[in-house]
């Protein structure tokens, strides 16, 4: 059936049940989000709602569209759409009255459907995807009465079921089987993100194990971790450098770890989300569920001078609002920022609610990032542990729980950039403490906790400087007072502080008779209130004060993570009018879209609860969101294709049963599982079927969107790197640590005020997986921007695939892929001496599939024509075959220009 | 009048070369059964011009992503070339001239300006700066421009300068993005994106958004600046460097001749046209078009980046050292590039802040050698587009990310060895040339220190706007749908510039 006819037969479906409504009364109450809502957001809202409220009529929310306008009137009066004025402008003759104004009229199908809606009461609806998810019935009674489409196979997969009703609908079928070896290569480049092993392709070819099983082995492999990975680590921006100008290297790769291991161990989805969200409110956090916090630690970091770190700490905490909902409920909240959803039903407050519960971290955009978890060694947890019984014996377990937070993540703490009316001193770079001699600042509102110690993080290069500290100002009390001497780079100084209560006000003063006029005499970078250890006089105490101040001076590595504010450094949160983060409005306190599940009492009110709300079974979107991204990782499409928003502007769900059929059995029979997902999806007959498409086929379904031919997609720019490496056995299987940098061309990096450099990796480095390639957000690898990776400076919830010349460039001339190409011919090679033999036998290992007649006649052809022209040139042979210490021959180095050939393949940069 | 025959030469050439090159394409579509296709990548509104969802033919852009496209309505510019000084220029030593200010010169800052402001780095209360350079005015517009600029003095009649341009960010990074992308923040498409997304490219063997830098450094913000943020990476800018490979892996390899790399390709897409008859997956014809621009790319781009083989006047005309990385050799590149079809050239100068914490970065010394390294080829650039009939459609963009504060820097309190302005964004100096531009127009004013506009004002958002309409874009239709909503360039704002639009 052609499109046109089943438009028209649609439109007179539409204009029979309009006319029934008209005829026969109200029998069937139209569904205001399928039916009302997208009129309404088509032709009213862009000024009528959100942004605009021309007239002061809305359509946004139901009391906004009810109320009175301008006019002194309402524009809806339910139930008597004759008498409403929405009508009458939609249908009135004068061209500057008539809305929508200045353009095209509504047809009268449209109208009509207004009008009954207004009879029926003019009632509002929810979106479809903030439902509750709903335990599917259909399935269960279809399958106890069995189904044509499944007839035959024992274990009827559901989403089968869901599709196949589709394809009736549209007149298309499910396509046959696909080849089985090739079956094979696209579940393992889907699974594992490399092609197959040869040991799994003989035990498969040999019919030793079957489909499933090879799934439940692909399964398995750490390898899955690292394909997956890449996945989330693009919603979670990771990468391996600040960002902004300066965009130098920060320390984030054990957060990347953390990824891999839990998807490794198949973590239940709801615990991922509840440890990367709120992993340091969980009760007495391991370090892995600290490590999980660094997920909203990718935000980037401004350390460009003359910007204010507190504008750069707003940014991140809305990064991380919008992030998180776009992550885990593909709902959009920029706007919201500035103004009440132009579509969606969030309004401005509610973004501010949201923010709050990100509001109170301690992290402030500081130069160092902290805090930072300390990754100790095992000889450094030993001494820890000794520190603690001895500060839990001699003062008791709320002190020592207070001293382990502190050297497991260095909080509480004031950072030096807080210091307010300086005279004689400034921010350095606007980001530390400096203060000439003679000069002074203050420290607002600090409360020291009744410590008697003062922890001091700086440096200088200046004997001598005597602070002073006292307390409200300059004629106040001395707190402290101490002279510091030239260091060594950053050194934490321990003080004798006088013990305060309170919240106070500190007056910071230095001076220096060998000082220059304005010669900052140190930089400051945090203060910190940590009382001395107890027992001075008691046996044994020298070993573990030593042992404290070597745990201070810890170098290792260090992770940036979210620790909460304690209660007297809570931040309070406000709207921003109009967005500003300069214009405060009301006062917020934390809360949830009241459109979407509600709050339960026995949560905290903070992230840890808002962990909990997003993963509750009432939860309408964390379940289909993560559903919708998982399909669409296997097929290349969601079942909605907007991946990041699923709100009333979203394209519409194509499988909406489909869809909420598997988030209800992730939820609950999956226990949260996505390996279980994923097998549920991939042993599916839909996922199984054969790519080929025939033109009647592309006629009617050019996106696949309804499944009646399996997924061709090109792969990623990882899965080409990788699988390239693999296919010529260079692939290092090395797992986890600091990213590697493998080799890319000169000059990629010029970064201002930065000084690093990319040192090319050295050994099995240069071959690692790509999902440890080191990304510089202001220059990526540059083969991976190509390929549609992006450069993590924000959340990506879908690469849009590209095909461009630049692409043919890479793998046809990245010195990485022809290195690549040079083993893959020496295996070639080694493998038969005849090379149209040889040449079958690399196209198969590469596709797993035997090369046809004409194909092998062309790539027989490449060889020769290589061939004659190395034989006379042996330097030119040489340079082209990247082996080392090799006897290259012109054999070698024509089968190398057919393995470079075969690498580029739509075949084999393809999914099959 | 050669030069033309030859442009025309060129350009049946490349049409011919496109039309067979679609014929194997159209060909392979053909065997399809000719069919009704929608289109692969592209559900989007190009400002009116809806490519609806029934029944399109498979276009060239279906194959190509960066097939030329008609804009909306007829553009006055066809191509365009940026010209963006990284780190942004002092607009009193060159544009906007202050008698006032001298007088005023080394006196405190009246605290009426500075009342409830932010700065980047002054603190408390700085003096006032005198202009560091002497100005006159020049052309039959009488244009005012400094003696930093004696070569520019003598093209400002083809000129339109927009003096008391706006902007709300005052640091570099966010700065630069939100003048390129319309954002201070990163995930936006940039300009000279947006622009290729909406016309594709006229020459299908170089890319069709160049991006060239001097300097020494890329741009603060990276290369988010030429970004294609939400767009598809297609239509980011390539940058294409002087020294190396001038677009990335773009050399053959070592030993592999350019026959060899012919059979190569050849045989790559014989096999790829087996592999569509299997599968019928119009991608793959897709890809078998890459493959051959990629071929061909990797000729001409070397040749139009190539400025050996220039006349001696044009090295002359421009300043340009053959193998060096100079603003000189950006602009001649400019020019070949555009001439050749490329529809966005940007340039990023770096070297532009002068705080005057050093001697490069004061504002009497290193401004003015820095002024000496883009004087004569900027003006040169105008000259030569002109004498070959390309400035008329060709528009040309000169500006910073802000502009100077009128007042001596004191950074962090502290005074300076060296003469020096912080950054400002309340009225800076642009201009723009070319293709649609009033020759020799003015348009803003701004108070008599240069501290605000007080009249005429433009915003980020307005320049945008103009620009847009320069190529044939309504700017408040030209959308793409992203996050459920429709994105603009010029997001909920931006007005024409009409006043300097001929």
């Amino acid at each position: 059936m052609s499109s046109t006819r089943i438009y028209i037969l649609l439109s007179t479906a539409v204009v029979l049940t309009v006319f029934g409504f008209l005829l026969f009364g109200n029998e069937k109450e139209l569904d205001f989000s399928t039916q009302i809502k997208p009129i309404l957001n088509k032709h009213c809202i862009s000024c009528h709602g959100g942004v605009k409220k021309n007239g002061g009529f809305s359509v946004l929310f139901r009391e906004e569209a009810l109320a009175i306008t301008e006019s002194g009137h309402p524009a809806i009066i339910p139930g008597d759409p004759n008498n409403s004025e929405l009508i009458k402008r939609l249908t009135e003759s004068d061209p500057e009255l008539r809305m929508p104004y200045d353009k095209e009229p509504l047809s009268e199908e449209e109208i009509d459907l207004l009008k009954t809606w207004i009879k029926q009461g003019a009632n509002w609806g929810k979106h479809w995807a903030y439902e509750p998810v709903e335990e599917p019935k259909e399935v269960q009674e279809i399958f106890q009465a069995g189904i044509s489409g499944n007839s035959g196979s024992q274990n009827p997969n559901p989403i089968d079921f869901y599709v196949e009703e589709k394809l009736e609908e549209f007149g298309l079928a499910f396509s046959p089987v696909e080849n089985s070896n090739k079956l094979l290569r696209r579940v393992s480049l889907d699974i594992t993100g490399l092609p197959p092993s040869d040991s799994l392709i003989s035990l498969y070819e040999n019919g030793k194990i079957s489909y499933d099983e090879a799934v439940d082995y692909l399964l398995a492999q750490p390898t899955y971790g690292e394909k997956w990975a890449s996945w989330w680590l693009d919603l979670a921006r990771y990468a391996d450098t600040k960002g902004y100008e300066r965009d130098v290297s920060r320390t984030l790769w054990p957060f990347r770890d953390y990824v891999i291991k839990s998807f490794n161990k198949d973590k239940p989805f709801d615990q991922f989300t509840i440890e990367q969200l709120a992993g340091d409110l969980l009760p007495n956090p391991t370090e892995e569920q600290l490590t999980a916090t660094a997920f909203h630690r990718n935000t980037m970091n401004n350390d460009e001078g003359g910007t204010q770190d507190e504008e750069f700490r707003v940014s991140a905490v809305l990064d991380r609002l919008n992030t998180t909902y776009e992550v885990w409920q593909s709902t959009t909240m920029a706007c919201v920022q500035c103004h009440s959803h132009p579509y969606d039903p969030i309004r401005q407050e509610e973004f501010y609610e949201s923010a709050a519960f990100f509001n109170n971290t301690r992290d402030e955009d500081t130069h160092d990032e902290e805090p930072r978890l300390r990754f100790y060694s095992v000889k450094e947890k030993t001494d820890i542990g000794k520190i603690l019984n001895w500060v839990e014996e001699y003062k008791g377990e709320e002190a020592a729980k207070k001293r382990k937070d502190f050297l497991t993540f260095f909080e509480p703490k004031y950072e030096a950039h807080i210091a307010t009316d300086f005279d004689k001193a400034e921010l350095v770079d606007t980001k530390w403490l400096g203060i000439w001699s003679g000069g002074s600042a203050y420290l607002k509102n600090i409360d020291t906790q009744g410590s008697d110690q003062l922890l001091m993080n700086y440096r200088t290069g200046m004997d001598g400087s005597k602070i002073t500290i006292q307390k409200d100002g300059p004629e106040g009390e001395i707190l402290s007072q101490f002279t510091i001497n030239k260091t060594k780079g950053e050194v934490i100084g321990a003080f004798p502080f006088k013990e305060i209560q309170g919240q106070n006000d500190l007056y910071i003063s230095v001076f220096n008779p060998n000082a220059k006029p304005q010669q900052t005499t140190s930089i400051i970078v945090w203060f910190a209130f940590v009382p001395t250890l107890p027992g001075e006089d008691q046996n044994g105490y020298d070993s573990i004060q030593n042992s404290w101040q070597n745990i201070l001076e810890f170098k290792g590595t260090k992770l940036p993570i979210l620790i909460e504010n304690p209660e007297y450094m809570k931040r309070e949160t406000r709207v921003f009018e109009r967005g500003n983060w300069l214009m405060l409005g009301e006062k917020v306190s934390p809360g949830v879209p009241k459109e979407l599940n509600s709050w339960k009492s026995e949560w905290p009110k903070n992230r840890l609860g808002f962990a909990y709300w997003m993963v509750d079974q009432e939860n309408p979107l964390t379940s289909r969101t993560l559903v919708n991204r998982v399909w669409d990782q296997l097929f290349g499409r969601g079942l909605v294709s907007t991946l990041e928003d699923m709100g009333t502007q979203s394209d519409p769900a194509s499988h909406p049963e489909l869809l909420d059929y598997l988030a209800w059995e992730t939820m609950t029979s999956y226990d949260w599982s996505i390996k279980k997902l994923i097998k549920q999806i991939v042993t599916s007959k839909t996922y199984k079927q054969s790519s080929v498409v025939s033109p009647e086929l592309f006629a009617k379904d050019p996106q696949n969107k309804w499944y009646a031919r399996g997924p061709r997609v090109r792969l990623s720019a990882e899965q080409i790197r990788d699988q390239a490496l693999a296919s010529a056995e260079l692939l290092s299987h090395k797992m986890y640590g600091p990213s590697v940098k493998p080799p890319q061309p000169e000059g990629i990096w010029q970064t201002v005020y930065n000084g690093e450099s990319w040192k090319e990796a050295e050994g099995e480095d240069r071959y690692r997986r790509g999902v440890y390639t080191f990304i510089k957000r202001t220059s990526p690898y540059p083969s991976f921007i190509t390929f549609d990776a992006g450069s993590r400076e924000v959340c990506i919830s879908r690469r849009i695939v590209t095909n461009t010349p630049l692409q043919a460039l890479v793998t046809l001339n990245d010195p990485v892929y022809l290195e690549a190409a040079s083993h893959l011919g020496k295996l070639m090679i080694d493998q038969n001496p005849n090379p149209s033999k040889a040449i079958a036998y690399g196209y198969e290992k590469l596709m797993l599939v035997p090369i046809s007649e004409q194909k092998l006649k062309v790539l027989t052809s490449l060889y020769q024509e290589s061939f004659k022209e190395f034989k006379n040139d042996s330097t030119a042979m040489n340079e082209f075959v990247l082996l080392k210490d090799m006897q290259i021959t012109p054999e070698l180095a024509s089968m190398t220009v057919v393995a470079n050939a075969l690498m580029n393949l739509d075949e084999f940069l393809t999914k099959p | 009048m050669k030069q033309v025959e030859k442009l025309i030469q060129e350009l049946n050439q490349q049409k011919l070369e496109r039309q067979t090159r679609r014929h194997f394409l159209m060909d392979c579509v053909s065997k399809m059964g000719g069919l009704a296709l929608a289109p692969l990548m592209f559900g989007c509104d190009l400002g009116g011009s809806k490519s609806g969802s029934s029944g399109l033919n498979l276009s060239e852009r279906d194959l190509n992503p960066l097939a030329p496209l008609p804009p909306p309505f007829a553009g006055k510019a066809k191509s365009i070339i940026y010209l963006h000084m990284a780190g942004a220029p002092s607009q009193l030593e060159l544009f906007d001239f202050k008698p006032e200010l001298a007088k005023y010169h080394n006196q405190p800052c009246p605290e009426s300006l500075l009342e409830g402001r932010k700065f980047a780095f002054i603190r408390g209360v700085p003096n006032l700066l005198g202009p560091q350079a002497n100005f006159a005015q020049h052309g039959e517009s009488g244009a005012w421009v400094s003696d930093f600029l004696p070569h520019f003095s003598k093209v400002v009649d083809e000129v339109a300068f927009l003096k008391a341009v706006h902007t709300d960010q005052f640091n570099h990074g966010p700065a630069q993005l939100f003048m390129q992308t319309g954002s201070p923040r990163l995930g936006r498409p940039s300009l000279g994106s947006w622009v290729t997304y909406g016309l594709g490219t006229e020459n299908q063997n170089l890319p069709g958004f160049v991006v060239l830098t001097s300097g020494g450094k890329t741009p603060d913000a990276g290369k988010s600046v030429w970004g294609s943020g939400f767009l598809p990476s297609v239509y980011q800018g390539v940058q294409c460097r002087s020294k190396g490979d001038p677009v990335l892996y773009l050399k053959d390899p070592d030993g592999m001749s350019r026959d060899m790399k012919k059979n190569l390709v050849t045989a790559i897409n014989d096999v790829n046209k087996e592999e569509f008859n299997a599968y019928g997956d119009p991608e793959i014809l897709a890809r078998i078009n890459q493959y051959e621009m990629a071929y061909r790319m990797q000729i001409e781009v070397p040749e139009v980046m190539n400025i050996n083989e220039e006349p001696e006047y044009i090295h002359e005309l421009y300043g340009t050292k053959p193998g060096a990385e100079s603003f000189a050799n950006n602009c001649l590149l400019a020019r070949k590039l555009v001439e050749k079809g490329v529809r966005f050239v940007q340039l990023y100068d770096w070297g532009w802040d002068t705080h005057g914490t050093d001697h490069d970065g004061s504002i009497d010394m290193g401004l003015r050698n820095k002024c000496r390294e883009i004087d004569r080829p900027m003006s040169a650039l105008l000259l030569d587009l002109k004498q070959r009939g390309l400035l008329e459609d060709t528009l040309v963009v000169w500006g910073g990310e802000f502009g100077r504060t009128p007042m001596q820097e004191n950074r962090e309190g502290k005074t300076q060895s060296f003469l020096g302005r912080d950054h400002h964004g309340d009225a800076f100096t642009m201009w723009m040339a070319g293709g649609g531009i009033k020759k020799g127009a003015s348009y803003g004013i701004t108070d008599d220190f240069g501290f605000s506009g007080i009249g005429e004002q433009v915003s980020v958002h307005d320049i945008h706007a103009t620009i847009l309409h320069l190529m044939g874009f309504d700017h408040e239709k030209f959308t793409y749908d992203f996050q459920g909503r429709p994105f603009r360039l010029t997001d909920v704002e931006g007005e024409l510039i009409r006043k300097i639009v001929a």
